[in-house]
């Protein structure tokens, strides 16, 4: 077996200097009623490296993809550009086989880019300080709610509808473990509906969650929240699932949120059906105690020389166990490590330009459509809700479109689950060009 | 006494400035596709600051990389044998097929006629992860292990409450568990109570049973332990907590010690996650992405997280509701990436080789422990399984304690084992070799033991107090991180 470098005369050796006889003699304290007969476990033979190359080229090539299709689908999952040096630094070995930088004095590289991605991701959301991931948007925002709770010691959290429904049932997954209430306020139309927002606040509540842009792309004044947080002394906490938009749009933490978290896919990760993506989680340097997650920092050696390790780690689950700010161990590490190189690569007017570019394909796609097709009211970002007379004239253009080699957007129900099955949700990115708008819309032209 | 390499000596070593710390201009490096046309309509919306992301051009950012890099251990530069963590060879070929399009560049919401390939991958691991585990019904969601053990206690507490015994909300916890453990069980509202150890380093069986009652939800049981060993009375275990009401949660994290030797769901565990970034080789990325997919039997199916994928005819399916179901846990079906990893790590062994991990990760680890067990005190003498457990007592006497051992063993070129865990043991180091070492890199790891051991007889330990001296940093003053944290670079 090409993985496992003993011999048989090295197993035999092996054998004689601990003082046993037979490789079975290692498991003598397993009952015997529980071995395994060998080769009994209904699994496949072994394949060989080629055959498991050609098994997964074959897998591969049954589906669809953005490289060989227009991608227009969004939905908390962005087709952005990857630059191929992104794909090679986390590939380097002595990043992508370390362990979580337990021994600082040989893990100063992972620790370094930490320090890095931390710094950025603050800077890009305007916030004090961030750690150093969470899995992905869905379980920031339920580790936001959660924070909110202990800071607070207040129990009831308010949603908005229109934060990602995923993000949403994830943390009514996870507030439903504890005690307190939880509130959705329901939105109009395709946008954040913060009149609504402020009137559910009173002064049990923890926090108060919106997306920004929201689940629909939607951009809206966050600035009155943050009043009503402040006379009901609860938190504000912004979600967003395509971080590319605070290239050019303001961030959340410049609104004075106090928790800001949602999806880093956007800045040089691949789609890949939904994972690892990185969950990105940022607050004020006051709350950076209960914060969950990991946090590097940065200190000397004892020589004297700026290093950096991990730190306050009596918040995590090795030191204080039951009493820990969250459960997270392993977290999103070399994903940290992709947006690092990523920002590094683009700069601020690198990041700027994506953002304008992935606007600016939304823009000229809705500013030409077809007048059977409606496109949601108000600015929106790359992301917006297109909708149609009913569910055929829908579905037809879906599949039109398709035979035209585009995934013109998804069929709004599939994640908000109940809606009415005649919206699309539709997303851009710079990796939609002129030429593929033209596409799209001659596809609607044809369905009309 | 066989020839050393050194972790981070070979070569020149570079000091690497912050980023923020480049002192030019920030450039932007890429040239960008897509429409380059006016955003005027976000006027209003616009940044009024830039957010100062320094842009270096691509030949710089490679240099800045690479050279952190090579300030970095892992598996490809080194031995690392870090207990509780399997750090094993993660092979190659399994990075180059998940970055095949169809998979890499697959969205989540696409038609599912368009990912039968993908589905057909990520369901063959689901039916092979059930079949190791001896637990049938898999959920390929949770992101990471603490993960899994979140979505597993969120079941266990939704079985019991389905049966109407809601004040079943105790956990009992071994005082040998992972972190992890207690607080997964209180982020599911339960509450832990700890168990403590027998002098034989396992479970205690009167103490279990005086703590099992009508209120008992779950144990939580890592198998083997985290000193090492296996806990032979499991049947007896689990039937205790049957008999109390109770269901046994399986901590995978030590699956490797077990991998087609034996499974926990014949052993009357009812719920397992599996660690697939350490029993199948995905890469631990300096500290994640994992993936912790929970293996449960008929019991705890209905609970299970959606999405789930199901195979009908020939046709695969995302099916988003179950009538029982906790619901969703992660914003997707999984950490997709990682989890195909694992299949391609499993389809390489196969029904015919799997047991070989398990096999060489038990040889290894006896191994070391036979060679070092003269030198270092063994709390729980006897077979160990996949790791062994040594203390520093016998160093301790000459003033030397674990953490000087593990970093000298820095400067012998190696990665430290796992120190000071489990915490019932005085001064700990957990040994995990893992099955992808050579006999000669073990013989090195315990000539360096053997030699820090005799260093410490000889009373001459400034070598020990002082590592390490080789890598690019010394020790660090972890205090003053904490007491006043620094964990931004301050705007200029």
């Amino acid at each position: 077996m090409r993985f496992l470098p003993h011999t048989e005369h090295d197993r035999k050796s092996m054998l004689d200097t601990i003082g046993m006889r037979d490789m079975r003699d290692l498991f003598a304290d397993i009952p015997s009623e529980f071995h395994l007969p060998e080769g009994s476990l209904q699994l496949p033979d072994a394949l060989c490296e080629a055959d498991i190359v050609r098994k997964f080229t074959k897998a591969a090539e049954r589906n669809r993809h953005a490289g060989n299709t227009r991608c227009f689908l969004g939905g908390g999952t962005y087709h952005h550009f990857v630059p191929a040096v992104v794909d090679y630094v986390i590939s380097r070995g002595e990043f992508l086989t370390a362990y979580t930088p337990y021994q600082p004095e040989i893990a100063q590289g992972t620790l370094q880019t930490l320090f890095e991605f931390q710094t950025m991701v603050a800077r890009l959301l305007n916030m004090e300080v961030a750690n150093a991931s969470m899995y992905d948007a869905a379980t920031a925002v339920a580790e936001a709610a959660l924070m909110s709770k202990r800071i607070t010691r207040k129990s009831r959290t308010v949603i908005a509808a229109s934060v990602n429904p995923r993000y949403r049932e994830v943390t009514r997954n996870y507030l439903s473990q504890q005690q307190g209430e939880t509130v959705e306020v329901s939105c109009n139309g395709f946008t954040t509906d913060i009149s609504a927002l402020i009137d559910a606040i009173d002064d049990q509540t923890a926090c108060v969650i919106v997306q920004y842009p929201d689940f629909y792309g939607s951009l809206y004044d966050l600035s009155p929240l943050r009043e009503a947080c402040d006379a009901n002394k609860c938190l504000m906490v912004v979600a967003f699932s395509d971080a590319s938009a605070f290239g050019l749009i303001e961030p959340p933490g410049s609104f004075g949120a106090d928790i800001v978290c949602g999806s880093g896919q956007a800045l040089g990760i691949p789609m890949g059906f939904g994972g690892p993506h990185i969950g990105l989680f940022a607050c004020r340097q006051k709350h950076v105690r209960q914060m969950p997650g990991r946090l590097c920092g940065m200190t000397q050696d004892s020589d004297d020389k700026r290093g950096f390790v991990l730190t306050l780690s009596t918040r995590e689950q090795h030191i204080r166990r039951e009493k820990a700010t969250s459960n997270i161990c392993s977290n999103q590490g070399l994903m940290c490590t992709a947006n690092a190189c990523y920002m590094t690569l683009m700069g601020d007017a690198g990041l700027k330009q994506i953002a304008r570019r992935s606007a600016a394909a939304l823009q000229q796609l809705i500013s030409a459509l077809p007048t059977h097709v409606l496109a949601a009211a108000g600015t929106h970002y790359n992301e917006t809700v297109l909708s149609f007379a009913d569910t055929n004239t829908r579905d037809g253009f879906l599949n039109t479109a398709r035979e035209r080699d585009i995934f013109a957007g998804i069929p709004l129900e599939h994640i908000e689950r109940g809606s009415d099955a005649n919206h699309l949700l539709v997303a851009t990115t710079e990796m939609i060009g002129e030429q593929d708008v033209a596409d799209y819309l001659a596809a609607l032209e044809a369905t009309r | 006494m066989s020839a050393h390499t050194y972790s981070a000596a070979s070569g020149l070593q570079h000091e690497e400035p912050l980023l923020f710390e480049h002192a030019h201009e920030a450039a932007t490096s890429i040239s960008l596709p897509g429409i380059d046309a006016d955003t005027t309509h976000l006027k209003d919306f616009e940044r009024r600051n830039e957010a100062k992301i320094p842009g270096l051009s691509e030949p710089e950012a490679v240099r800045h990389f690479v050279r952190l890099s090579q300030w970095n251990h892992g598996i490809e530069t080194g031995f690392y044998p870090l207990g509780s963590c399997t750090m094993k060879y993660n092979p190659r070929v399994n990075e180059q097929v998940v970055r095949l399009p169809g998979l890499a560049h697959a969205h989540p919401d696409q038609p599912q006629d368009s990912l039968q390939g993908l589905l057909a991958l990520l369901h063959e691991l689901q039916t092979w992860l059930g079949e190791i585990s001896g637990l049938p019904h898999v959920t390929l969601q949770p992101a990471a292990g603490a993960h899994g053990e979140l979505a597993g206690m969120m079941m266990i507490r939704a079985y019991h409450d389905a049966r109407g015994d809601v004040k079943r909300r105790k956990v009992l916890v071994p005082d040998s568990a992972h972190g992890t453990n207690p607080a997964s069980a209180v982020l599911a509202g339960l509450h832990t109570v700890e168990i403590k150890s027998a002098a034989n380093g396992r479970i205690d069986l009167a103490a279990l049973k005086a703590n099992l009652d009508d209120e008992t939800a779950a144990l939580m049981l890592t198998n083997p332990n985290t000193t090492g060993m296996f806990e032979s009375d499991i049947r007896e275990i689990c039937e205790l907590v049957h008999q109390a009401g109770g269901l046994v949660y399986g901590d995978g994290a030590n699956l490797n010690a077990l991998v087609g030797i034996a499974r926990p769901g014949d052993m009357g565990i009812d719920c397992l996650h599996i660690n697939v970034h350490k029993t199948f080789s995905t890469p631990h990325g300096g500290g994640g992405p994992g993936a912790g997919p929970v293996a449960v039997n008929d019991l705890l199916a209905p609970f299970l997280p959606v999405p789930r994928i199901e195979k009908h005819e020939d046709n695969y399916q995302i099916v988003h509701t179950g009538e029982q179901s906790i619901g969703a846990v992660f914003g997707s079906i999984g950490q997709t990436g990682v989890l195909l990893r694992a299949t391609a790590y499993i389809a390489a062994f196969g029904r015919n080789h799997l047991h070989k991990i398990a096999e060489d990760a038990v040889l290894n680890a006896n191994y070391v422990l036979a060679r070092l067990k003269e030198a270092y005190h063994v709390p729980f003498p006897g077979l160990c399984k996949h790791e062994c457990l040594l203390t520093d007592a016998y160093q301790e006497r000459h003033g030397v304690k674990t953490l000087d051992i593990a970093k000298r063993l820095i400067d012998l070129g190696m990665h430290p084992m796992t120190v000071y865990f489990p915490l019932i043991v005085h001064g700990a180091m957990l040994i995990e070799p893992t099955e992808t070492e050579a006999k000669e890199t073990l013989d090195s790891f315990c000539d360096a033991m053997l030699e820090i051991a005799a260093q410490c007889e000889t009373g001459d330990t400034s070598e020990l107090h002082d590592a390490p001296r080789r890598p690019i940093r010394r020790r660090m003053d972890e205090t003053q991180a904490a007491r006043s944290p620094v964990l931004v670079w301050p705007q200029d």
